[in-house]
């Protein structure tokens, strides 16, 4: 048993868990405190000893069951299959082999190991064989599917597989020669034709197994990570839906930080100049204690989204983020626009920040299916909105720069940037296919603060997280 | 001690709180591996009731520490009493005075003092907090770290020492070892990840909202009062609401004072108008709310088309 849980741990770290020395030794304590007979208790037990993170719990869940369970429930599964098709119930199939047995030792057949907990349907000594010749066929080491074949090949070889068939070939003409009633001997012959290509299925499903174990990997571990540094452009329907649990997440995650650094902040440094100062009436000598305390002001923030067909994923999360992120700014204004410019504040506002943000994209506040014009856009806003910047004001636009060949009206951006504290701009794109055919990324740039490639989840905290700090 | 997990169920039922197998395997192996448990799971899921518990049904004392932010040794561990401190030495005036009386130096008059200081820095004027309390407590104890993710990560780091050997060193007293290891408990509600090397000395336990049976049984422990087919309602009702998108997912402590709402209005069976009226009770949100009518709705009328086709049927006749 020992064995089995070291080499389950180290299932557990490849698979991406970290489980450390004494979380190990604990599972050991663990066990040796509860013994190894309910199942149950024993799943939670090492759960409690080597699991930390709520995340691992399903990857631990799909591999206790594929490692303490995987093979013998598909011998098992092998044993019922059989009784199927040969039509029989439990006790006739029991029946039925305690037969062959008795039959065996009359005609005094020496069987090897293998025949005989394969006819004597001997689960544990079959599982621990086929364990044995996939450790032998080193199967362990299988990772792609297409290896498959040749793992189960060399499992069945190390097994004995050739043997086997020879040796239950010289079975069956030995039962035939037996005086036996017909029915019966057809039922053996059956049976061991049946038993023989069970076993075949069982070699499958061992390296099938080892498969599966490797497979956990890929699947679940990178899962999280890999969906934050993928870009916004090629999201599933259902990453979609997992990117907003994880921007949802990593808002937290942010407020958490900020309130803590701020918190921080409030407590001040020790202020020497004006201790001194606010001491003179005391001789100099430092009887009140002067703290640093600077009030940061929240920044008001004012977004400009591209809702283009484009950037529309990106715009998505962007909106969603800062709205997540309301508490943090003492004002939150955005805009959306394509061509046309148009206020959604309100509707923000009145709506929770999913439905907002489907009403925004579906066309209710501006018309999303034109063809993108920074420049009328840009100009709009100038018009109608430029008194919301002060100098308070971060403004943040949204979009690739992609203007189909229209005026960029830049002139816009720096009056804009004049006014504001910063102006950010986030592009979509990757920073070399700026400038390049309509893009107007140059020409917008050298009124800008700061201009990031924004185009996945991780680049999207590191803006975000600049913007409070 | 617990003798075996079913012990501890049998216990934790007597204590009038219904746990699974989970939770009472993590509760034994605690207690038997002396290891601190980390509870983590949503908020009113029970965490904290946990402890108490334990601590009842051991017939233990328990000793809570509660965690937020800014939360520092002296309030956690012990602090010098300053002000019994300095009113001793004033009350004391004369008799210090006597000591210094043949000083003939400065140093010897300090040499003098020094040997008196530890009349001063002893357990008399020692405010124990409660880490320190559960450890020089003279029976075993169960310490209660309640939300120890709302702390900061320099007070989870000072944590550590404490819980990996159960020994505080008090410059002026020397090193305290505890007599007896106490069962700790933390719970976190997950504001912030707790760090590795803390769960790494935890046994580790993720309570979650219960199943609708398990739920059940608990309101018909906790409302005596209730009747059959209200509390099977309010539990479905309540499993639906936090399948739905919700701001805050109604926790059990929420769906025991819906029942007992109910059960004060008399009602024995949900309906619409009631659960208009008493929704406020589960959820704390108006969006959530009105989310879970527009649910509920759906799901009454259901029930009803199930519950009520032979009633239906007289009143066709009826008309």
């Amino acid at each position: 048993m020992d064995a089995k849980i070291v080499e389950f741990t180290t299932l557990l770290r490849t698979n991406g868990l970290r489980v450390s020395m004494s979380e190990h030794l604990d599972a050991f304590r663990a066990i040796a405190e509860l013994g190894v007979e309910d199942r149950e208790s024993f799943k939670d037990a090492l759960r409690a000893a080597m699991v930390k993170r709520s995340i691992d719990v399903p990857v631990y869940d799909d591999l206790f069951d594929l490692y303490f369970s995987g093979l013998g429930e598909a011998i098992h599964q092998s044993a019922k299959t059989l009784m199927e098709t040969m039509q029989i119930g439990e006790q006739d199939f029991q029946s039925l082999m305690d037969r062959l047995a008795d039959l065996l030792k009359n005609l005094d057949v020496e069987l090897s190991e293998l025949a005989r907990a394969l006819l004597q349907n001997d689960t544990g000594r079959l599982e621990q064989m086929l364990r044995d010749a996939a450790d032998q066929a080193n199967a362990q080491s299988i990772e792609r599917s297409y290896q498959e074949g040749r793992f189960t090949h060399s499992t069945a070889q190390s097994l004995g597989l050739g043997g086997l068939s020879e040796e239950l070939e010289r079975l069956k003409q030995q039962l035939g020669r037996a005086d036996l009633p017909p029915e019966l001997a057809e039922q053996l012959q059956q049976f061991i034709d049946q038993r023989q290509r069970d076993l075949r299925e069982m070699i499958r499903r061992a390296v099938r197994i080892e498969l599966e174990k490797r497979d956990q990997t890929q699947r679940e571990r990178n899962r999280l990570s890999s969906l934050a540094e993928k870009s916004f452009y090629y999201l599933s329907e259902d990453e979609l839906r997992r990117m907003r649990e994880a921007v949802t997440k990593l808002a937290q995650r942010l407020k958490n930080v900020v309130s803590i650094r701020r918190k921080r902040g409030k407590r001040g440094k020790f202020d020497v100049s004006d201790t001194l100062r606010k001491n003179l009436q005391y001789g100099g000598v430092p009887f009140r204690i002067q703290f640093d305390r600077r009030i940061r002001d929240k920044p008001q923030v004012l977004v400009l989204c591209d809702v283009s067909d484009s950037v529309r994923n990106v715009s998505r999360f962007m909106l969603q983020f800062v709205y997540s992120l309301q508490d943090l700014y003492s004002r939150v204004r955005s805009f959306i626009f394509v061509s046309e410019l148009g206020e959604t504040t309100q509707l923000f506002e009145e709506n929770d920040t999913q439905r907002a943000i489907e009403l925004a994209l579906t066309g209710t506040v501006i018309n999303v299916f034109a063809h993108s014009d920074f420049g009328r856009a840009f100009r709009t806003f100038h018009r109608d909105y430029l008194g919301a910047v002060n100098n308070r004001t971060t403004v943040i636009i949204l979009g690739d720069a992609r203007n189909n060949y229209n005026l960029p009206h830049e002139w816009v951006l720096r009056d804009v940037q004049a006014r504001a504290k910063q102006v950010i701009w986030l592009n979509p794109e990757r920073k070399m296919t700026w400038g390049f055919g309509d893009s107007e990324m140059d020409r917008y740039l050298p009124f800008c603060d700061l201009v990031e490639e924004c185009c996945n989840l991780n680049q999207l905290y590191r803006v975000i997280d600049h913007l409070v700090r | 001690m617990f003798l075996s997990i079913d012990d501890v169920i049998r216990r934790f039922a007597e204590q009038r709180y219904i746990c699974n197998r989970r939770i009472a395997t993590v509760v034994y192996l605690a207690t038997h591996l002396e290891k601190p448990i980390l509870v983590e799971g949503p908020a009113g899921v029970g965490k904290t009731e946990l402890a108490k518990v334990v601590a009842a049904s051991l017939q233990l004392n328990l000793i809570r520490l509660q965690c937020y932010e800014g939360l520092d040794e002296a309030k956690a561990l012990y602090e010098w009493e300053y002000a019994k401190q300095l009113l001793y030495t004033q009350i004391l005036k004369d008799k210090i005075s006597e000591v210094l009386g043949g000083a003939t130096s400065l140093r010897d008059a300090v040499e003098r003092i020094a040997a008196q200081d530890d009349v001063f820095f002893s357990d008399r004027f020692i405010v124990p907090r409660p880490l320190l309390r559960s450890i020089t407590a003279p029976q075993r104890v169960v310490l209660l770290i309640d939300e120890i993710d709302k702390s900061d990560s320099e007070f989870e780091a000072f944590l550590l020492e404490v819980l990996s050997d159960f020994t505080v060193s008090v410059p002026e007293l020397g090193t305290l070892r505890a007599k007896h290891i106490p069962i700790v408990l933390l719970t976190s509600n997950n504001a912030r990840e707790m760090s590795d090397a803390l769960k790494r000395r935890c046994l580790h336990l993720y309570i979650d909202f219960p199943g609708a049976q398990q739920e059940l049984s608990i309101v018909r422990l906790k409302v005596p009062g209730i009747s059959e087919k209200l509390a099977a309602q309010v539990v479905e009702a309540v499993q639906r609401i936090r399948k739905l998108d919700l701001k805050k997912s109604p926790s059990i402590s929420e769906t025991l004072d819906w029942a007992k709402t109910l059960t004060l209005l008399n009602a024995d069976q949900l309906d619409e108008e009631l659960v208009n009226d008493t929704l406020s009770a589960v959820l704390k949100y108006e969006g959530d709310i009105r989310k879970a009518q527009d649910d509920l709705k759906a799901f009454l009328q259901t029930q009803r088309a199930r519950t009520g086709t032979e009633q239906g049927d007289d009143k066709d006749l009826l008309h």
